[in-house]
């Protein structure tokens, strides 16, 4: 039961974090290695409006969430813009960007175990025997309503649709009168709005950290690796086999397992799979 | 409606239209017959301004040098320089060659994306119209794009198109690939289409045959020139057209 529980949290944390990255990587064709940076930088950003400015908590996670997604719009408008449509350099600009703003953290003295977030409700319940924070049952609500969501959005609005669309057949969509640039900086908007919630969901399960981008990054591209790239049914079943194996490894093996899971995974999924369980691109290989 | 003067596209130094020059009048289907590589699709989407993202991916990517000389008007203003969006909003709408569903999109999504710049009644009117025209997209609203057949394909691509909106529009090679059946009924439909809406269309093809006797005037191309230009009965009698592509 134990098992079953904190694999579901931890599957649930995994879509979260993923979400966005395969939302920029289906409207695009982009993986955005910039990922893991925008995610904290939301926890910065909150953490800052709610302790240096003093605005409160809903109003700091609301602003960092507007911030970040601007953002994200930016860095495709103003410098991937120039390198779209050639994967390697795609990949650079924004690994480059991303490890520029995560170090600025660092430079800045955003180190240490000091840069918290509060839970939104403290305490634990006891379900079935297993005591489990509010929290993290707060992860797991969130993190079904924003699946839903994106569902709805992507199936049953124009610009979900389009967003598609251009994911599907770019000049086809062109010819349906769709802006593939400014369809693009909406979907970067919006997946950088999806790693701003997933940031103020999770962490304040723990601290924040410069090294949380880089890990949360890693969890984003081997969800999606292992789902296959492009697919919103192979992020969920790329979140979970990942979810339980590590909360299965840590609960067998031990903990330090959790990264060795998670790498392992992208391997064996390009040695057998390449294109991933439920994935649909056949270069991924090449891509990432 | 539409004035095309001097048209001119290379692909580095080969010279893919050579000084094209011809007019679509309004509310008439005007037809482009040539063989394969005669320019057709590069006039298409030139047109439609699809060549001009095809130019700056090329550029990106280092590929062929491509460059557009010439004058395109539509309802009177220049348009050459306009992105393909914007053109679309305009009233030019290109049914593209191999029809191009969104293959992972239902049969009812693709006529939505279609209708992105459509104002809900005009989107909703239009549906109405596409089913009455196609009534076999109906039963296959929740069908997958990627798993129609050619001929529902290409019934679903123009339908798609009609839900933008067009003033003019551009149907490139419909007829590829179908049974003769089917062509028949579609050449029956792009009739309607233009005599119910009043939709001017035009119609790029190899299989002459079939569209002339819905055609109001034609343009034979060659090698990326205009080497013929007359009704359809004019084209019908000529003796090289004969030849070359009706078969006799």
């Amino acid at each position: 039961m134990n098992i079953f529980i904190f694999g579901l949290v931890n599957s649930v944390i995994l879509a979260l974090i993923a979400s966005g990255f395969a939302l920029v990587y289906g409207v695009s064709r982009l993986a955005n290695f910039a990922h893991g940076a925008l995610y904290i930088l939301v926890g910065f950003a909150t953490w800052l409006f709610l302790n240096r400015l003093g605005i409160n908590y809903i109003g700091s996670i609301f602003l960092s969430i507007v911030i970040v997604s601007i953002i994200g719009g930016a860095i495709y408008r103003f410098f991937l813009i120039r390198v779209k449509g050639m994967p390697a350099s795609e990949i650079i600009a924004s690994l480059s960007i991303g490890i520029a703003i995560m170090e600025l953290f660092r430079w800045r003295g955003f180190i240490g175990e000091a840069y918290m977030l509060p839970p939104f409700v403290t305490g634990s319940v006891s379900i079935a025997g297993v005591m489990i924070d509010w929290q993290r049952l707060i992860i797991i609500g969130i993190g079904l309503a924003m699946m839903l969501s994106l569902w709805l959005f992507t199936h049953h609005t124009k610009v979900g649709l389009s967003l598609r669309a251009i994911a599907q057949d770019k000049r086809a969509s062109m010819m349906s009168g769709i802006d593939p640039d400014r369809t693009a900086v909406i979907g970067l908007a919006m997946g950088s709005a999806l790693a701003g919630v997933a940031a103020v969901v999770i962490l304040p399960l723990g601290s924040i950290t410069v090294e949380t981008g880089y890990m949360v990054l890693t969890d984003a591209i081997a969800v999606c690796i292992i789902g296959g790239l492009g697919s919103w049914m192979g992020v969920l079943a790329g979140a979970f086999l990942l979810g339980f194996s590590q909360i299965l490894a840590t609960a067998f093996i031990g903990p330090h397992w959790q990264m060795v899971v998670v790498l392992l995974f992208i391997i064996l999924t390009l040695i057998l799979k390449p294109s991933g369980l439920l994935g649909r691109q056949k270069e991924l290989e090449e891509r990432v | 409606m539409l004035y095309i003067k001097n048209l001119m596209v290379f692909y580095e130094n080969a010279l893919a239209l050579n000084n094209v020059t011809f007019t679509c009048r309004e509310g008439e289907i005007t037809g482009v017959f040539g063989s394969n590589g005669a320019g057709k699709s590069t006039l298409m989407f030139t047109i439609s301004g699809i060549i001009l993202d095809i130019k700056k991916t090329e550029i990106m990517m280092g590929g062929e040098r491509i460059t557009i000389l010439g004058e395109i008007q539509f309802g009177g203003k220049d348009i050459i320089n306009i992105k393909p969006s914007e053109r679309t909003r305009r009233g030019i709408v290109l049914c593209p060659e191999r029809r191009r569903i969104f293959p992972e999109s239902s049969t009812l999504e693709n006529l939505k994306i279609g209708g992105y710049l459509a104002t809900r009644q005009e989107a909703k009117k239009t549906l109405e119209y596409v089913f009455s025209l196609f009534p076999a997209l109906k039963d296959l609203k929740k069908r997958e794009g990627g798993f129609l057949s050619g001929g529902e394909q290409q019934m679903l691509a123009i339908g798609r198109a009609l839900m933008a909106q067009p003033k003019l529009l551009l149907l490139d090679e419909p007829l590829m690939g179908l049974s003769p059946a089917i062509q028949s009924k579609l050449i029956q439909a792009v009739k309607e289409i233009n005599e119910k809406t009043g939709i001017t269309i035009l119609i790029a093809e190899q299989y002459a045959q079939p569209i002339f006797p819905i055609i109001h005037y034609g343009y034979v191309m060659e090698k990326g020139t205009i080497v013929m230009a007359g009704t359809a009965k004019e084209l019908t009698d000529n003796p090289h057209v004969k030849a070359a592509y009706l078969g006799a």
